[in-house]
């Protein structure tokens, strides 16, 4: 609390026509963990997302000649039990978590603002309906239902789509909830009031007047939703009834160490998706705790 | 709705409307009160309590009353922005009471509001650019240059200089921000404004500049005004007729004169009363009512001011008084006119 004095104290800068949006990058931008987790996070997505660029290995090409290499030469973090290249495979894991990671935030937002923004907005009946419905989906059991979808769809959908709809389908519920409290709360300001008297129709003042106006506890909820879908994904691919064995994730990478072996005197075939992940995640929170401070008008920094 | 078929509206009563712009007749705005496991509505609070009075083209009507007495409701319920329970509201020979949807939001460019916080009734994430627009865009398609010259122009009668188009709500005073809210409200160019309290949360200074911008523009839109204040000396300065509401009910209207030099209702005395007077000299007798404004879920039967009446006598809690002319234009309800 003492920066706050000596903050105070410096000459005021030019705060001309600063929406409440730019006011909040500017404190963002200033904030060093969080700009540097987002360099961090931008780094792995580009090296993710150009992997076949960097890497020349194939991903799931057997070699029994070069089972379980240490890290040096040709493969700089070894190879695993089936002789695939680690460095290849983390890569090209990256892409996959990512991917999971993104997409799901995306539907789940999506479909949690949908839900919680008309139930906030229209309130009585409607609300009741669509909040039971919310209460009816958290209660699902997650790993079953994963598992039931994806033995019913395997074959017929590829197997990345459908834990992707899985993974979605099933965790709105919290976003829908935040969303329709904040929406009750803030449509009781007067210029929720004004603006229906001006003649805005029930979509017009939801999209432009409340959802702009609860759009910073979303953005902060959407960050912690990629982290936790990120490590959701991984715990599937870790039990083996996420994306297929086929393709890397960094969670079914994970999965070699359920050996004690590989666990005990091979660590470089689980240690690189392990850190990396834990990295990611961590600094993806970090990301979100610095938005929640630059998008709070009633913090300092 | 028969009252709408012909061009004069005819009330429920059977008279012609002539020269009215408003009329409120038996207005009633309950809400419910939910209670026990399942939600059910154990029961009503009568924020507006059958209440009637017109307002007459080009006129200012001030509406005074404590806090809580359902002044706000009124003027809310009267822009639909809260759907009446019992009642009729025809504007400009319109019935508006159960039109919905798409016809209800044509019918709002006519009537507009200026709100009380000056603080809240503002987006936040809009420009002032926006905010004054908003209402012309949703109304009409114009192009960009002419709807920023209106604005301007807005801008400009509102006493605002043009750099705050591209402003933010946060960076004014809250004078500046009642200016932004009465800004928005004139871009319609509507027939009615509902000004809620539009000065109790300013600084005195500031008061009077909003109400002399408020009595200029009247003049140049030709606007009617349905003025809601608890501050007497504000209505007193703004209206041209008084209405006096006590707990969901209308206890007396008059002309702004007739009102101040001959208050009839036992409460509208009190508040009179109250006012300080200029003159340390003058000793003048206060009327103290005594206890709290009941409760509007449970109001005392027959008037609902017998229970801190001065003048109650034992019919006050059994008979319910009605509005009724006593003399040219002053309306009372109480039993003893």
């Amino acid at each position: 609390m003492v920066n706050v004095t000596a903050d105070s104290n410096k000459p005021q800068e030019k705060t001309v026509n600063m929406s409440p949006w730019a006011i909040a990058r500017r404190k963002f931008f200033r904030n060093k963990l969080a700009m540097i987790s987002s360099f961090f996070l931008l780094a792995i997505m580009i090296v993710s997302f150009l992997a076949p660029y960097i890497t020349t290995q194939d991903i799931s090409r057997v070699n029994i000649g070069q089972m379980s290499l240490e890290p040096g030469g040709e493969h700089i973090l070894g190879t695993d039990k089936a002789g695939r290249d680690v460095f290849t495979r983390l890569l090209y894991g990256g892409r996959i978590s990512l991917v999971v990671g993104i997409s799901c935030t995306a539907l789940v937002i999506l479909f949690g603002t949908l839900v919680g923004s008309i139930a906030g907005y229209y309130g009585g009946n409607i609300d009741t309906m669509l909040m039971r419905f919310t209460d009816f989906v958290l209660t699902f059991p997650f790993l079953v239902f994963v598992i039931v979808l994806n033995t019913i769809l395997f074959g017929i959908v590829d197997g990345l789509w459908v834990l992707i709809a899985a993974i979605s389908l099933l965790s709105w519920g919290g976003v829908a909830r935040i969303v329709r409290s904040k929406i009750l709360a803030e449509k009781e300001n007067e210029y929720i009031l004004a603006a229906i008297s001006i003649g805005c129709k029930p979509s017009a003042v939801i999209i432009k007047h409340l959802l702009p106006n609860v759009l910073s506890t979303i953005i902060v909820q959407a960050t912690i939703l990629f982290a936790t879908l990120i490590v959701a994904e991984s715990a599937l691919g870790f039990l083996g009834i996420g994306v297929p064995q086929s393709i890397p994730s960094w969670g079914n990478m994970l999965t070699a160490s359920q050996e004690a072996d590989v666990l005990r005197n091979k660590p470089w075939i689980w240690m690189p998706p392990a850190i990396i992940l834990t990295v990611t995640i961590l600094s993806i929170n970090f990301i979100g705790e610095g938005l929640k401070d630059a998008l709070n008008p009633k913090s300092f920094r | 709705m028969s009252t709408t078929e012909t061009k004069q509206a005819i009330r429920q009563d059977g008279k012609v409307v002539k020269d009215t712009l408003l009329d409120i007749r038996n207005l009633k705005t309950y809400y419910p009160v939910k209670g026990g496991f399942l939600k059910r509505t154990v029961g009503h609070v009568k924020a507006v309590d059958n209440i009637s009075f017109e307002i007459k083209k080009g006129e200012t009507l001030g509406l005074v009353g404590e806090s809580g007495c359902g002044k706000s409701t009124t003027g809310r319920t009267i822009l639909r922005l809260l759907k009446p329970t019992e009642g009729q509201i025809i504007f400009d020979g319109k019935d508006i009471t159960n039109i919905t949807g798409a016809e209800l939001r044509k019918a709002r460019r006519d009537f507009q509001m200026v709100f009380q916080d000056p603080y809240a009734s503002l987006n936040p994430t809009q420009s002032v650019g926006s905010i004054i627009s908003e209402p012309i865009r949703n109304f009409e398609k114009r192009n960009k240059e002419e709807l920023k010259e209106e604005v301007l122009e807005l801008l400009s009668r509102v006493g605002l200089p043009p750099e705050a188009y591209d402003k933010y709500g946060h960076e004014f005073s809250g004078g500046q921000r009642q200016r932004i809210g009465i800004a928005r409200a004139l871009a319609l160019k509507p027939k009615l404004i509902i000004a809620d309290e539009p000065v109790s949360a300013l600084d005195v200074s500031v008061q009077s500049q909003v109400l002399n911008l408020l009595k200029e523009l009247q003049g140049e839109f030709d606007l009617t005004y349905l003025f809601i204040a608890h501050d007497l000396s504000v209505v007193k300065h703004m209206s041209d007729r008084i209405g006096v509401m006590y707990l969901g009910n209308m206890v007396e209207i008059a002309s702004n004169e007739s009102l101040y030099a001959e208050p009839l209702h036992p409460y509208t005395q009190a508040l009179i009363s109250a006012i300080p007077e200029a003159d340390p000299k003058k000793k003048k007798e206060r009327i103290v009512l005594q206890g709290d404004v009941p409760s509007p879920q449970n109001p005392p039967t027959g008037c609902a001011f017998h229970t801190r009446c001065p003048m109650a006598k034992e019919e006050c809690s059994k008979v319910k008084p009605v509005l009724k002319e006593v003399k040219p234009g002053h309306q009372v309800a109480c039993i003893l006119y």
